[in-house]
């Protein structure tokens, strides 16, 4: 990836810190859910949305920084994430899914395509390097110690070294799948069984319901 | 062909799929009930991929964007939010009316998500979301004599603009207005409009002003009639 790895220097103190600021703001209102929130924030209820800022921003922050690395640039997703809840809360449907998912979701495809974005405007400066590429091992070993956190890293450790990469790679870098085969030297098809294979054991390992 | 686009459920709930084979898959998925009876259970799982590693953002990002919401329209404002913003409607009645027009119309994802063919009109949405939500984002406003307004949203960070056209007074024969940057003596035109519409204007720090004038149906290539509209930028 571009730039450098912002995790390197990350220290635990910090993240503990955004769950702690999560639980604070849980307990503060424990009847008011994200999708009720969200709801609200449709209505153009503006402590509603600071609400769900309190709620969700940590980990949709955290989320951009993993995918894009550089803290500016999430910061500026993260934004924009928000801006997007705000405009769009009243499209979101709490029969159709979780508003934490929904939010979720809309953080992840954003960092996704800045990250292709920028590496697209890379690639017409210099061809890219894939031997470059993210060191996500290294930065799974400075993740929190949270509790939920723990579940996702063992279950991902559950994972054969060709599932965990492909989705960790996918995921948490960005890439297509097509990509993610040329980086592992793989075929694209094994690379789509294997992101499947993968991301099934980790719903069951997690305990989400299918 | 369908164990084939089955095949993308989890490389699409992962966000791996090229834009293509997405709104490919996303077709699919509409007439596919067994690729949605499980996309619930791979999306919550991708969730709890990204919950984890949350992390505390910068305070000033809350700071921005409580104080930019207020003048930020939402889609389908609904009638009950009228006295909440009373503050807003006040500042902003047009470019609230005008742009959530835009914004209705242009989506912008879903759980399910509903991303079209309107990738251009997401990308537009997306440079004029990122305009109004910008930090420094000022408006100024012009009424036209005979009724209608228009409105520049300007960010020097984003080194952008948006304009926001309101009933502005019709023009008969097919006439449109066009919006114009003037560079270095040199007219760009930025697009066309009958009454109301919106525009993005990039590169906006090498630009001298703005200006409106009224073309013949299709717009022209350079502006055919004095101004109606000058705005420095």
């Amino acid at each position: 990836m571009i730039g450098k790895n912002p995790f390197r220097s990350e220290s635990h103190v910090t993240r503990s810190a955004a769950h702690l600021r999560l639980a604070d703001a849980s307990s503060d209102e424990p009847a008011a859910d994200a999708g009720q929130l969200l709801v609200r924030v449709g209505r153009g209820d503006e402590q509603a949305f600071a609400a769900v800022y309190d709620l969700l921003g940590a980990s949709v922050y955290g989320l951009a920084r993993r995918v894009v690395r550089d803290p500016a640039r999430a910061e500026e997703i993260a934004q924009e994430v928000f801006i997007q809840v705000w405009q769009s809360a009243a499209r979101f449907d709490p029969a159709r899914g979780s508003a934490k998912g929904w939010v979720m979701t809309l953080a992840h495809r954003r960092a996704v395509d800045a990250v292709r974005h920028d590496q697209a405007a890379t690639n017409r400066e210099n061809s890219y390097d894939w031997s470059n590429g993210p060191d996500y091992d290294e930065v799974e070993e400075t993740v929190s110690m949270t509790l939920e956190h723990e579940q996702v890293r063992r279950c991902l450790e559950g994972l054969t070294e060709l599932q965990r990469e492909a989705v960790n790679l996918a995921y948490y870098n960005g890439h297509t799948y097509a990509e993610v085969a040329e980086v592992l030297d793989a075929n694209p098809a094994t690379i789509k069984t294997r992101i499947r294979d993968g991301l099934v054991r980790l719903r069951d390992c997690i305990g989400v319901p299918a | 062909m369908t164990t084939d686009l089955h095949s993308l459920l989890a490389p699409y709930v992962l966000d791996a799929l090229e834009p293509a084979e997405r709104a490919q898959f996303e077709a699919h998925l509409v007439q596919c009930p067994d690729c949605r009876s499980e996309l619930g259970g791979l999306q919550a799982t991708a969730t709890r991929l990204g919950e984890s590693q949350s992390q505390e953002p910068p305070a000033a990002l809350r700071q921005r964007l409580l104080a930019a919401i207020g003048s930020i329209p939402q889609e389908r404002p609904l009638v009950t939010s009228i006295n909440q913003r009373r503050g807003l409607r006040q500042r902003l009645p047009q470019l609230v009316a005008a742009a959530a027009l835009v914004l209705a119309a242009a989506g912008g994802g879903g759980y399910l998500v509903e991303r079209d063919h309107a990738q251009d009109r997401e990308r537009q949405l997306a440079d004029i979301t990122s305009v109004l939500g910008a930090a420094d984002a000022a408006t100024t406003a012009q009424d036209f004599p005979n009724g209608g307004t228009v409105r520049l949203v300007t960010s020097k960070k984003r080194d952008a603009a948006v304009v926001v056209a309101h009933s502005l007074p019709a023009l008969d024969g097919g006439k449109v207005y066009q919006v114009w940057l003037i560079r270095s003596s040199k007219a760009e035109s930025q697009g066309t409009f009958s009454r109301s519409g919106e525009m993005v204007m990039k590169d906006l720090s090498s630009a001298d002003e703005l200006a409106v004038t009224v073309e013949p149906s299709g717009g022209s290539d350079q502006p055919t009639t004095a101004p109606v509209l000058n705005v420095p930028v």
